[in-house]
């Protein structure tokens, strides 16, 4: 097997623990099924594309985006974990460069970012089924959002994890990153609705791009706007990503 | 070939020099210790010769491989234990052996039954099922050591390994790592205790403020800075009966006195201590005071120093 193979084996395996893929459909689950459904009293229904969606499909179709963010913010503290368990300075040690090191986490972020917006997929189908009009051109789109969000998320929370020492200090660093990106964004609610201040915020949040991508992949209507939208998406995460390979290689032993 | 042949290797960090040109050479099969007291820079010095840093000067080669210009190369080779705790919290320890098999690319049957035999001989089988996150600090050390087994290696370094260990479980690491260098395998131990190093070693360096103090067989390096060490013990019961248990025990003197005062002198007083515990126990009588004039490294190294210094000086 390939050095970096074999370290995207380790991080499945150190990852994908069952409390975590639990955590991963079980929170959608209640959000989409408890907060989704409760919320039709006060939410009749979304306008997507000039289409009447239900609020349910609506937040399960956003449901997918925040949970590759989720996913992958927490795959990306693989090297913070990695650092403060002296598994860093171990595989160092051990035959395998830092770029192998860096691609392994990587390859295991999207691996993880797959995997659950797979499981949203699963779990959301039947809620947003009747307005669904997948094709194979929308599929295409919805898996590039799927990785390229990983790779932003995921080198996002390698860039925190590089950069901060303290467990404080990165908790409040991370978990702030999370609620902000995770509710100023087109995930729970349109951007139309918002107020204009706000809307436009949503705007300044690459989850909003992923979300907007992956609901224009499932209700149909790609429109210009969504490429743009992936384009901006795509520089974004490439540029987090040499930024967080250069800090990773040059972590301190 | 040498397996380790390091010269003038330095490293700075600012203005501390942690390892100030040393020079190194340990032949195969060795079992080499490097002593020092905290802050000497053993560990600086092990993280250089396993190319985790790169050293600030000096030049590296290891295994006949230069380390500065193929550090892969030399990683591929070598196992590292360093003085860090390293482990994956939520794996059981059955788990962490056989993923740390995979990682090092040994296949799957092989890796199963390497870990079997390493929870037998590191008393990890009852832990087997247990997270790492679970285990005690010695525990999780254990495992630790014995995941370094997992692989192949022609050259395993050790950074301060039994630390956190209890006696037992010191001991049987040593005992462990001895086989092993008697089966051939060269080892490279760091520990700022005297017996151990004694215990397992071929050669010892001792190291201080980043220089090589001195380098020599245990034995030697004993005449030249072991002074001995004394060890005082009380007891409650008569000279006669004291004497007696003790009867034929070397560098162990009996004085008289309100109860028998018992005197250890000796380079390896604990050894005799034991001896001395175990037959006042079976004789009954109870020990009321101890109190031991230790000469350890630490003390070694301070009177050095103060020489040094002083001779600097003056
Ligand atoms: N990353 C570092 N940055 C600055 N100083 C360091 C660093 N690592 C070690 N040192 C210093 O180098 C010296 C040697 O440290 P170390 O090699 O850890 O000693 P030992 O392992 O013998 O206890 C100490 O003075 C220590 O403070
Ligand atoms: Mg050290």
């Amino acid at each position: 097997m390939h050095p970096v193979l074999r370290l995207v084996n380790r991080n499945l395996t150190v990852s994908l623990n069952p409390g975590f893929l639990i955590w991963q459909v079980l929170f959608p689950l209640i959000y989409i099924f408890v907060v989704g459904f409760a919320y039709t009293s006060l939410i009749p229904g979304v306008t997507y594309n000039g289409e009447h969606v239900t609020y349910p499909a609506f937040l399960a179709t956003g449901m997918i985006g925040f949970n590759i963010m989720n996913s992958t913010l927490v795959s990306g503290l693989i090297i913070w974990n990695d650092r403060r368990h002296g598994m860093f300075e171990q595989i160092m040690s051990g035959p395998y460069t830092r770029m192998q090191y860096v691609l392994a986490n990587i390859c295991t972020i999207g691996t993880v970012g797959m995997i659950s917006a797979g499981l949203i997929v699963g779990v959301g189908y039947p809620v947003f089924q009747e307005s669904a009009e997948f094709t194979i051109y929308t599929i295409p789109l919805i898996v590039f959002a799927a990785v390229t969000g990983s790779v932003l998320f995921g080198s996002l929370a390698s860039i925190i994890s590089t950069r901060l020492t303290s467990s404080e200090g990165f908790n409040v660093v991370i978990n702030t990153t999370f609620i902000f990106l995770a509710f100023a964004s087109t995930a729970f609610y349109p951007a139309e609705g918002a107020p204009e201040g706000l809307g436009a915020a949503f705007y300044f949040n690459p989850l909003t791009y992923i979300v907007d991508a992956i609901r224009a992949g499932i209700f149909g209507g790609i429109t210009q706007a969504v490429f743009v939208e992936m384009a901006a998406l795509s520089a974004i995460a490439a540029t987090l990503f040499v930024v967080a390979a250069k800090m990773m290689t040059k972590v301190d032993l | 070939m040498k397996c380790i042949s390091a010269a003038a290797l330095s490293k700075a960090y600012g203005d501390t020099r942690a390892v100030d040109r040393i020079d190194l050479n340990v032949e195969p099969g060795q079992a080499f210790g490097f002593l020092g007291s905290n802050g000497a820079g053993k560990s600086t010095t092990i993280k250089m010769l396993t190319t985790l840093i790169r050293p600030t000067s000096g030049s590296l080669n290891i295994l006949g491989v230069d380390a500065l210009r193929e550090p892969l190369r030399v990683r591929r080779r070598i196992g590292v234990v360093l003085q860090q705790p390293s482990y994956e919290p939520t794996l059981s320890v059955e788990r962490s052996l056989t993923k740390y098999g995979m990682m090092w690319g040994v296949p799957g049957d092989e890796s199963r039954r390497r870990a079997e035999r390493l929870m037998r001989d590191f008393g990890l089988a009852d832990l087997r099922k247990k997270r790492n996150e679970d285990l005690s600090i010695g525990q999780r050390r254990r495992v630790q050591v014995a995941r370094e087994f997992m692989h192949d290696m022609d050259l395993l370094f050790l950074d301060e390994p039994t630390v956190g260990l209890d006696p037992a479980a010191r001991r049987e690491l040593l005992d462990y790592l001895k086989e092993k260098a008697a089966s051939g395998l060269t080892i490279f131990y760091t520990t700022h205790i005297l017996s151990e190093a004694d215990y397992l070693c071929d050669n010892i360096a001792i190291i201080q403020k980043g220089r090589i103090l001195a380098s020599d067989t245990p034995a030697a390096l004993k005449k030249r800075l072991g002074r001995q060490k004394t060890i005082t013990l009380r007891t409650n019961a008569d000279d006669q009966t004291v004497a007696t248990a003790l009867a034929g025990i070397p560098d162990c003197v009996v004085q008289t006195g309100m109860g028998a005062s018992i005197t250890i002198e000796s380079a390896k007083p604990e050894h005799i201590l034991m001896e001395v515990l175990s037959r006042l126990r079976k004789n009954g009588i109870k020990m009321r005071e101890i109190s031991a004039e230790a000469a350890t490294l630490e003390d070694i190294f301070l009177e050095t120093i103060r020489d040094a210094s002083g001779s600097e000086t003056g």
